[in-house]
């Protein structure tokens, strides 16, 4: 059905005088449940799907989405389409590419997640909470015990008969834990992600929400001051995701990442390689091509330091006469930009607790929060409420909290003294070891 | 939007499970969307989103299914998918429907989707002019306009059958000052519950483009901010958003409902400093934060949620209300039909009080003036919130000496509240996107200046 709603769609847009034309299509299917109190609480199952056509006229680019498919969408797509290039006016003549020779073969991912029963999902959610609250009589509430499963797929079809369909599926456990001790209080987490249900072991889960909170209780701030700093894997991939678009050149030519120009150079300590590997095995964005309908493949953005490349789509690699590195991103309610698949620092050979002998005396920072206000992608400024550990004598120490640490993204690649051996992908697609940063600014009692 | 007959049917289907009430939120929504980028139109994207969500309640605990298929199969399949997840119930049985329709035409005077676009892009190409006019350090102009037309239909078994149409635009304008190896941004994004002729007097897209370029100019020369505890003094408009996080989301059924939030059990108790008295109001008439009914139905209120420092009440959805065994306020928001909707802020404040401006800077001694707020968040579980400052200047012995970049503040919401000491007159309120669990949804924040005698800033200083 969604087929003949495409080529209809490609077939009205060339009788209405769009000169080349694409439709981009997308549908989820979703599974999520939480438990409180023994209960399930939450149930929500949903499906969407909605596709975009985008087409050019005299040579300029327009886009329109929806998530009906009738005869009244058809209308609504093509006059959107024409409202919009007529509109539009960037230099760069956006194109509509008409495909590669061949794509790579991404491996066959197995998932089991499709035809497991609501009930084994709903077990999840109870299980972890139980095991939680097992842990320790202080882990009084979970704030969640969700168990989420979700399956979807694209496709792109266009005027030059293109016709490419990806697919994925996953699932992911989370518990979110709250422990009190007194008249404090303190909340931890655990993710499991997975593709296939056995991997998912609700009582481990359930276990590590509440160590971590039960570890968090009865911390404090540390003086004000400057102190050396580990960031550990999962914070500093936050820290990434949100300052990853530095390395975008869609950014660069709007000025928007200080990287602009800065191909060849040395932008970062040594110690770092920074890659951006859309073939990744299991990766959760892997994909054989990009938004473009470019074929996707492995790259080193910064190698030992040097920033060898920046990320591009076809049109930001026009304006600036190189070739696409296959990074142009698409949802159908949303236009092509430029944005990395699996992006991570390569991790190093030392464990965490190796960083932390080297460091003799610091802080080990677990937790940074409000990136989307106290992280200025622009400027590469940072000033976030974070958690963590004193380091003291090589070891970790007593939980801290309520402190910020406050940087610059782009300072912060360049003094980087060691990157540890634990990268990990939690749920999300850019990801970081811990790493040792040096020397950072403070703020607490 | 729906025939009454085939909701009924729909309704009935999901309870005969034993669910012991259901609803019914089917939503068709045009989006538009245009951004200008170094100076051009970008890119314009139109949108239209449509589907329909069931939710089934089986004493406290809820289901909810959404589709885009909003045909009579497509939602007997969603109420079936929801029926089946029921485990049992006392069931329930469907009231008549009282159609109520929320809808106030007279309101909007130009109506997004009768806007030509090339009058919509006139608004960014001036806002861009406005912004570079500033200085010659703005070196680069991000800026959006959007407008959304919003047609809902909500039923339930309680005999609600209500349809609304809310109607909604914005600007934002982001300006960033450079000089070749540091930027600074200023933001600015004012927006209403309106038609396109909201920019006739309400929204000023060059002034809001003025004050972005202005901001970001300011703290592309400033120092960085010293780090400590300190007094801080955070103006209106959208330093309101310090009330917000820090209090605001733990008043939510959301949090409290669930034992989740520092306030819980604290009604009728002083939980503020006497001059504090904190509103959530959804119904000033063309308010980004207003609504007519709220995403489940029920009309929305002025909500007193602190009287002179009391704790007078929360802000309730249907389900919390269930748990809290209180009665709704009007609440119930939800991003879109693809959201099971929870209880949330609409136009939040703290109302104006006594004190005069240039008396609380003066009186503050060496601390932080806090001009422009950024975005923060809260950890309602612990009440632990944070937020940038993004205009800050440095004040000392009650002078006003210079501007400071690159502050955030960070603290416990209640702490917050027993330690503002001053309340200005001059109430305002700014415009916001809140994020939580029902998605992403407009949000007025608001207050007179405040101080607060002590509270940790974050900076490199």
């Amino acid at each position: 059905m969604m087929d003949a709603f495409m080529d209809k769609l490609l077939a009205a847009a060339k009788a209405a005088g769009i000169d080349t034309a694409e439709v981009f299509y997308e549908e989820n299917e979703s599974f999520r449940a939480s438990a409180m109190d023994g209960e399930i609480n939450q149930y929500q199952v949903s499906s969407s799907a909605g596709l975009d056509l985008r087409g050019t006229v005299n040579g300029r680019m327009g886009y329109a989405s929806t998530q009906a498919f009738d005869d009244d969408a058809v209308i609504q797509l093509i006059e959107g389409v024409k409202d919009s290039a007529a509109l539009t006016e960037t230099d760069e003549q956006d194109e509509i590419f008409a495909g590669e020779e061949s794509y790579p073969v991404l491996p066959e991912i197995e998932s089991d997640l499709a035809d497991v029963r609501a009930e084994d999902k709903l077990a999840v959610c109870l299980n972890m909470e139980k095991a939680a609250k097992a842990v320790d009589e202080r882990v009084t509430r979970v704030q969640g015990s969700r168990m989420v499963t979700a399956s979807g797929m694209i496709r792109l079809k266009n005027s030059f008969g293109l016709d490419l369909t990806s697919r994925d599926s996953l699932g992911y456990a989370v518990l979110s834990a709250v422990a009190k001790d007194g008249d404090d209080t303190a909340t931890g987490a655990q993710i499991a992600v997975a593709r296939n249900f056995s991997e998912i072991d609700p009582e481990k889960v359930g276990r590590e929400g509440a160590e971590d909170a039960l570890s968090q209780l009865n911390a404090s701030p540390v003086p004000s001051g400057s102190y050396r700093v580990i960031i550990r894997y999962d914070a500093m991939s936050d820290l990434l995701r949100t300052f990853c678009g530095m390395f975008s050149a869609e950014a660069a030519q709007k000025k928007l990442s200080l990287l602009a120009g800065r191909e060849g150079t040395k932008i970062a300590s040594d110690k770092v390689t920074i890659m951006d590997d859309p073939l990744l095995p299991g990766g959760f964005a892997s994909c054989a091509f990009d938004g473009e309908g470019s074929a996707c493949f492995t790259k080193a953005v910064v190698d030992a330091g040097v920033l060898t490349t920046l990320l591009h789509s076809r049109k930001t690699a026009k304006k600036q006469g190189v070739a696409t590195t296959g990074n142009a991103s698409r949802g159908y309610s949303s236009p092509v930009h430029v944005a990395p698949t699996n992006l991570f620092i390569r991790p190093g050979e030392k464990t965490l607790d190796q960083l932390m002998e080297d460091v003799g005396n610091g802080l080990l920072i677990t937790e940074v929060s409000g990136l989307h206000a106290g992280a200025n992608p622009a400027s590469g400024d940072f000033s976030l409420l974070s958690k963590g550990f004193v380091i003291e004598n090589g070891k970790k120490g007593r939980p801290v909290k309520q402190i910020t640490v406050a940087g610059n993204f782009y300072k912060l690649l360049e003094n980087v003294r060691e990157v540890a051996c634990d990268l990990k992908f939690e749920g999300s697609s850019i990801a970081s070891p811990s790493l040792d940063a040096g020397e950072m600014a403070i703020s607490g009692k | 939007m729906l025939d009454p007959n085939i909701a009924r049917e729909v309704l009935a289907c999901a309870v005969r499970t034993g669910g012991d009430f259901a609803e019914i939120f089917m939503e068709d929504r045009v989006n538009h969307n245009l951004r200008l980028n170094t100076g051009k139109i970008e890119t314009v994207n139109s949108g239209r989103l449509h589907g329909a969500g069931v939710r089934v309640f089986s004493g406290l605990n809820a289901v909810y299914v959404h589709t885009n298929d909003t045909s009579r199969e497509g939602l007997l399949d969603a109420a079936a998918k929801a029926a089946a997840a029921v485990r049992g119930g006392s069931g329930c049985v469907i009231a008549p429907f009282i159609t109520v329709h929320a809808e106030r035409p007279e309101e909007i005077r130009l109506l997004p989707t009768e806007v030509k676009t090339a009058l919509k892009a006139d608004k960014l190409r001036a806002a861009d002019s406005a912004a570079r006019a500033v200085s010659s350090e703005i070196v680069q102009v991000d800026a959006y306009y959007m407008d959304s037309v919003q047609d809902v239909l909500i039923c339930n078994t309680e005999g609600v059958f209500t349809t609304d149409r809310r109607v909604w635009t914005r600007v934002g304008i982001t300006a960033i000052a450079g000089n070749g190896t540091e930027n600074q941004t200023g933001f600015s994004g004012p927006g209403a519950h309106m038609g396109f002729e909201a920019y006739d007097g309400v929204i000023d897209p060059e002034q809001a483009a003025r004050t972005a370029a202005e901001g970001a100019v300011t703290m592309l020369h400033a120092p960085v901010c010293p780090g400590g505890t300190m007094p801080v003094v955070i103006d209106n408009g959208f330093g309101g958003v310090i009330f917000h996080e820090a209090c605001g989301h733990s008043l939510e059924a959301t949090s409290v409902a669930y034992g989740l939030s520092e306030f819980c059990g604290k009604l009728g108790q002083q939980v503020a400093n006497p001059r504090v008295t904190a509103i959530d109001d959804g119904t000033i008439p063309g308010n980004w934060g207003s609504l007519h009914v709220d995403d489940e139905g029920t009309p929305t209120r002025k909500t007193v949620l602190i009287k002179d420092g009391i704790l007078t009440n929360y802000m309730i959805d249907k389900l919390g209300g269930r748990r809290m065994n209180m009665p709704v306020t009007g609440s119930g928001r939800r991003q879109s039909y693809a959201f099971a909707p929870t209880s949330r802020m609409r136009n939040t404040y703290i109302a104006a009080g006594n004190d005069d401006n240039d008396e609380i800077i003066a009186t503050m001694g060496d601390g932080l003036y806090a001009k422009r707020m950024g975005g923060g968040s809260v950890n309602p579980a612990t009440g632990e919130f944070n937020f940038a400052v993004n205009e800050g200047y440095w004040v000392k012995d009650g002078k006003i000496v210079h501007p400071v970049r690159g502050a955030s503040l960070i603290g416990r919401g209640s702490q917050i509240l027993t330690r503002i000491d001053r309340v200005g007159r001059d109430m305002r309120m700014d415009q916001g996107m809140c994020g939580s669990v029902s998605g992403s949804i407009p949000t007025n924040v608001g207050q007179p200046m405040i101080r607060v005698t002590e509270i940790t800033v974050g900076g490199k200083g």
